[in-house]
């Protein structure tokens, strides 16, 4: 974050000074680990589940105002940001906001903006007359939770790999690149529907599935730039020291391979959720009864086929598109910035 | 050069049999026998089976030979072109795929042809005004359709083109014979999702092209801006886009899948997902090869393309 | 029934006119078991004085031509497309359905339960109903030029008890009782199977049967030529008015209506006039059917779930809906814990309230189950008393189980049916949490459903109809039968239903089956909350489209309107 270092402020701010490395991976964690609770374990907590997002919600605002601060430059890394968080934050609130259960069955086939039973529906309902208000508020959860999980999970074990074949080089990198260069002669989805219908249909699966896909390339990625700064003094260096190989991979290459990464996750967390839709779409993704959009659209898909009920797809198919564009236009902005500095 | 490409073809063999050998052996476990007898006999007709029954089952389906003997007969097989025998589809696999690649083919040439066009034109006009209007529309409708997930785009179509207005059959499985309207809604749905990434590549490379050294002197020299850009800016700004293009062959045959499976048409990815859910090894296994062959073979078109068009590299 | 060779009439028959004289037996009933006896159809409706459902041609098993009917056309169906490999191992209805047409059976079950004669002209049963004398309809012609006689009948049924072809008609009453046990495999027993003369075979079993003709209706019955060599895709030599003539699994299936032998000469179809010129079933997974008539792929689909009944009603074209005995138990294994305990099952049971997901699941159509597993519409249908729902008593048991503070549950889905399996299960913790029950719904594939359908603990299986409610109580809940996935096993279940299937008076069977009802809602292995209805949705054009409880295809007087 450049931006705060050069900022011209006498004092460092509270805010710039919130933007230090550390306190920014400490507010991510604070955002992130009750939300992966609270969806994957969140059965273990009964009724006191929804105290396990308190922390989340001040985590979130404050990450959104720093990142607003850092990338204000530009534009379209703003707005990107302001869709990202905009689902990060219902995600994070939407146990404590007035809505109707999201799977509680009222009037089938109401209309968007019309009242049935004494309820008014913004959004209508589903087939099985659920709110889509609701649902389509709830969906985001799962969406998030499993697609941000899976490619941070891909990310950890590619970089690994890559730091590995990149710094050690010799029989390492050869298996390891033999390895990738398997997995990356398959259609992506190819590998999805073989992984996933060996393993069998979960989140915890498609974890799994999408870091077999994405985790080669990520790779290679890693491995380029390792190359590359393994020749540096500052490794030389480390290496006269007599440092353990594992230490200067952690402590000095890590550091250095952030930047080019942070960008190409942006577009990878699009492409995990578009994956992550297209799964569920196909049957071999999450399971219902829990709201998801790519359930959402699976489900609509049956039963909704027609140009007065187009709705039911609108509504899910409009939400994830407008995550994968708030991921795609971030990914441009930092890009953006990037090439200015 | 060609010692390049027989490296790559070399690795592509051995990759295709360490993959098949995964396959044969993941598909061995008794968990996907007893899928195919799930989906052969039904979970009621399954139950009644005997242990006894089950074995002799499988036995007529050759499932009951260890897995590394299937292998090598399939091996031998397919050597001499015999890609094994369908359970679900009830047909030899060699014909089943061939006409099913060709469906898809079908699909993937419109696609193609649509696509690339579109997105040349659209991104070289991006390219050459950098921050200018035409670029900023050309950049955020080129993001906003890559954002919309084939199966969104699939559904709106469906919906205004087909449902709403009735143009176009919502369905495309060609009852009737090849029909080009029912082509219609899956080519659009991937030319939709595939051109905004072919048109931001053109455009990032359009614009580096621009900037360069050569170009400002050829505006300076006082030559027409026109011919500047059609003469000179376009071959150089091109190479990048090819490769890419090339590439999106391998990534067509996943998005095929589920623009396929929603239109219900009767390609290479519909074939891949019903096999899947069926566990249809001999068809999983072809289909698996041909995704393979596809891939590699597109990279290796664009690594050779690339180094041809490109003068400047010419490694060993 | 040609008049000149007048049968007796079977003492039962005469046994049953009584009965439904004096009012012990219902007129529908009276009219399947006069037919299933031998009566002609046209006489056993006149006997019981029943108009059926359908006018009916004198001896013919189809409704009568319709006198407006216009010849030609293609029928265009969306089904699933299955492979047609051998008719007697035949696992799903659409196999059947893709070869009923080509393929006939010695006898025809009416939708509404009656049996006729198909390719028998005639059967007589002797007295204690274990000798079944089938007379063949004489001139039936193969469409190789042959005609229908005994030693195809014998090569079928021999064929069905061979141990290595594995068919599951061996499971049938019928054929059950002419086996026995040989070296671990089940062997026709010599002698069962007797040709009269060219036109009359004999079965002779072991023990009386009643639903013979009935059996012989079986999907898995259809009658092949006697030179049949599997698969049937590659040389479909039938009896019926149509012929395949292109079959692509999983793409499309079109049959053609037979004008000639294969050897060049004219073929005369027995059973009179048939309308269509060729039916084509063109593959759609079940999601996409209703999609395809939507948008005039189709003429018709083989059926379209309850959750997009809104769909179909806003289209052009005419809603069939069948009553039917298909059914979700949501069943609990009682070999496993916590269901082992009596009284955590009986906590479940008496937690819900059946009688609510008629209404909330299918909008008010179907019927109300009752967790007992036979129907209103089965014939020996007693009523019990109404279930009541009882929060308090079911939380008593389940402090007496030892869960004074109530018990995590998991149910498996397999939404084998469609998406309302699910629903049934939401709607069920919902109820549930009333009486201190968590239950969470484990949602997974319908092929993954069926690996486990009878190993889980607490699972949502769907049965399909039968026409008898013993039928399927024999096939589910016998002590040691395969398909026991409630693994209940009680001698006095076992013996109060082999008394009720050997009474023959409907009354007294019905008497008798309150107890066999009653052993099943005590032993409260399940809460089956309805029998859902099936519906599928035929375009305006075509005419005579029957609607049936099985998904069972008869097109043979359907005609389109153009």
């Amino acid at each position: 974050m450049s931006a705060t270092a050069d900022a011209p402020l006498p004092a460092p701010s509270l805010l710039a000074r919130l933007s230090q490395p550390r306190t920014l991976i400490l507010l991510l964690a604070l955002m992130w680990i009750p939300l992966v609770i609270y969806v994957m374990f969140g059965h273990m907590f009964e009724d006191s589940r929804d105290y396990v997002l308190i922390p989340a919600v001040p985590a979130t605002l404050l990450l959104y105002v720093l990142a607003m601060r850092a990338w204000w430059e530009s534009k379209i890394a703003v707005i990107g940001a302001t869709l990202v968080f905009f689902w990060m934050f219902i995600a994070v609130v939407v146990p404590f906001l007035p809505l109707i259960d999201p799977n509680q069955p009222i009037a089938p086939f109401t209309l968007p903006f019309s009242e049935k039973k004494d309820i008014f529906f913004w959004l209508g309902t589903d087939f099985k007359g659920r709110d889509m208000l609701s649902r389509a508020l709830w969906g985001c959860q799962r969406v998030i939770v499993w697609g941000v999980t899976a490619t941070l999970v891909a990310y950890i074990v590619g970089t690994a790999f890559g730091l590995i074949a990149g710094y050690l080089g010799g029989w390492w990198d050869e298996i390891i690149s033999f390895l990738a260069n398997i997995l990356l002669s398959f259609p992506v989805m190819v590998l999805f529907i073989l992984i996933l219908n060996y393993l069998g249909q979960s989140g915890f699966n498609i974890v799994i599935a999408v870091t077999f896909a994405s985790a080669p390339a990520v790779m290679r990625i890693v491995r380029g730039l390792a190359l590359d700064i393994k020749s540096r003094d500052y490794v030389f260096a480390a290496q006269t020291r007599g440092e353990h190989p594992i230490w200067i991979m952690v402590v000095e290459l890590l550091p250095n391979v952030r930047g080019p990464i942070i960008v190409d996750a942006c577009l990878r967390l699009g492409y995990t959720t578009v994956a992550i839709t297209t799964l569920t779409f196909l049957g071999l993704g999450l399971q219902p009864p829990d709201p998801d959009w790519g359930l959402m659209i699976k489900e609509a898909a049956n039963t909704a086929l027609i140009f007065k009920f187009s709705y039911m797809l609108i509504v899910p198919a409009l939400s994830v598109s407008s995550l994968i564009l708030g991921f795609n236009l971030m990914a441009d902005g930092l890009r953006e910035m990037s090439l200015r500095d | 050069m060609v010692k390049l490409i027989l490296r790559r073809l070399g690795q592509m063999v051995l990759i295709m049999a360490v993959v098949s050998f995964v396959l044969f052996l993941v598909f061995d476990s008794d968990k996907f026998k007893k899928q195919i007898a799930v989906n052969e006999l039904g979970g009621f007709g399954l139950q009644t089976l005997t242990e006894q029954e089950y074995q002799d089952w499988l036995s007529s389906k050759g499932l009951d030979v260890p897995f590394y003997t299937r292998y090598l007969d399939w091996v031998g097989n397919v050597l001499q072109g015999d890609f094994g025998f369908s359970f679900e589809k009830n047909t030899e696999v060699g014909p089943l795929l061939a006409e099913r690649l060709i469906n898809t083919g079908i699909l993937a040439f419109w696609v193609f042809a649509l696509m690339i066009p579109i997105a040349l034109t659209l991104g070289v006009i991006a390219g050459m005004k950098e921050g200018s209007a035409q670029d900023r529309s050309v950049s955020f409708i080129s993001v906003l359709t890559t954002s919309m997930p084939e199966i969104a785009t699939a559904i709106f179509l469906t919906v205004i083109f087909a449902l709403g207005l009735g143009w176009l059959p919502a369905k495309s499985a060609m009852t009737q014979g090849f029909d080009w309207r029912q082509l219609v809604l899956p080519v659009a749905t991937l030319v939709l999702y595939d051109f905004g990434y072919v048109a931001r590549m053109t455009r990032a490379s359009m614009a580096e092209v621009m900037t360069s050294q050569y170009i400002r002197t050829a505006i300076l020299k006082g030559i027409p801006y026109r011919r500047v850009i059609m003469r000179h800016a376009l071959r150089n700004a091109l190479i990048a886009p090819f490769t890419v293009i090339v590439l999106q062959l391998n990534w067509l045959l996943s998005g095929v899948v589920v623009v396929e499976v929603f239109f219900q048409y009767n390609g290479f990815g519909k074939m891949l997902l019903d096999a899947a859910l069926f566990g249809d090894i001999y068809v999983i296994q072809a289909g698996t090869l041909a995704a393979v062959f596809v891939a590699v073979f597109s990279q290796i078109i664009s690594d050779v393309g690339y180094t041809l068009l490109n003068p400047r590299i010419r490694f060993s | 029934m040609t008049k000149s060779d007048k049968p007796r009439l079977h003492p039962k028959v005469r046994e049953a006119k009584e009965l439904m004289d004096k009012g012990r037996m219902d007129r529908r009933e009276f009219v399947r078991i006069a037919a299933l006896l031998g009566v002609s159809a046209g006489a056993a409706y006149a006997m019981g004085g029943v108009t059926p459902s359908f006018a009916m041609q004198a001896d013919l098993p189809f409704p009568d031509a319709d006198d407006e009917a216009k010849s030609g056309g293609t029928l265009r169906v969306g089904m699933q497309v299955q492979k047609m490999e051998d008719p007697a191992t035949y696992s799903w209805v659409e196999m059947s359905n893709q070869t009923r047409h080509t393929l006939e059976h010695l006898t025809f079950t009416t939708p509404d339960n009656v049996t006729q004669p198909m390719l028998a002209e005639s059967w007589q049963a002797n007295d204690d109903l274990t000798e079944w004398t089938f007379k063949l309809r004489p001139g039936i012609m193969w469409h190789n030029g042959d005609e229908l006689n005994a030693d195809d009948i014998i090569f079928n049924m021999t064929r069905w008890m061979d141990p290595d072809l594995g068919s599951s008609n061996i499971g049938l009453s019928t054929f059950a009782s002419m086996v026995e046990e040989k070296d671990g495999k089940k062997v026709m027993i010599p002698g069962s199977l007797e040709k009269v003369d060219d036109l009359t075979v004999k079965l002779k079993l072991q023990k009386p049967v009643l639903s013979v003709p009935e059996d012989l209706y079986n999907y898995p019955t259809a009658i092949v030529h006697r030179s049949f060599k599997p698969p049937l895709s590659d040389n479909p030599i039938g009896t019926g008015p149509f012929t395949l003539t292109n079959l692509k699994v999983g793409e499309r299936c079109e049959l053609k209506k037979v004008t000639e032998t294969t050897d060049g000469k004219p073929f005369k179809y027995w059973g009179g006039d048939v309308f269509l010129d060729e039916i084509h079933y063109y593959n759609f997974d079940e999601d996409n059917q209703l999609t395809a008539f939507a948008s005039g792929d189709v003429d018709a689909i083989y059926e379209f779930g309850i959750e997009q009944f809104e769909l179909a009603q806003a289209l052009e074209g005419d809603i069939i809906e069948a009553r039917t005995a298909q059914t979700l138990c949501c069943r609990m294994q009682i070999s496993q814990k916590p269901f082992d305990d009596i009284k955590v099952r009986q906590a479940v049971v008496s937690a819900c309230d059946n009688s609510v997901y008629r209404e909330l699941v299918f909008q008010g159509r179907g019927d109300i189950a009752e967790n007992t597993h036979v129907s209103p519409i089965h014939p020996e249908y007693y009523e019990l008393p109404e279930l009541k729902r009882d929060v308090e008593k079911s939380k008593k048991l389940l402090a007496e189980a030892g869960y004074p503070d109530g018990i995590e549950l998991t149910i498996d889905v397999g939404n084998t049916d469609g998406p309302w399996h699910q629903t049934v299960c939401e709607i069920m913790r919902d109820q549930m949490k009333d009486a201190g029950i968590k239950l969470n719904i484990n949602v997974m594939p319908p092929s993954k459903y069926w690996e486990v359908w009878d190993s889980t603990p607490f699972g949502a299986t769907a049965w399909t109809h039968r026409p008898l409610g013993t039928m399927v109580l024999s096939l589910g809940y016998r002590t040691g039968v395969p398909w026991n996935e409630t693994h209940l096993a009680s001698k006095e279940f076992d013996e109060a239903l082999d008394d009720a299937e050997a009474t023959l008076d409907v009354e007294a069977r019905r008497e008798k089956m309150k107890k066999v009802e009653q052993i099943m809602q005590d032993a409260a292995v399940m809460v089956q909350p309805i029998w859902r209805p099936v519906f599928t949705i035929v375009s305006k054009k075509v005419v005579g489209y029957p609607p049936h409880p099985t998904q069972y295809h008869q097109f043979n007087r359907v005609w389109i309107n153009s």
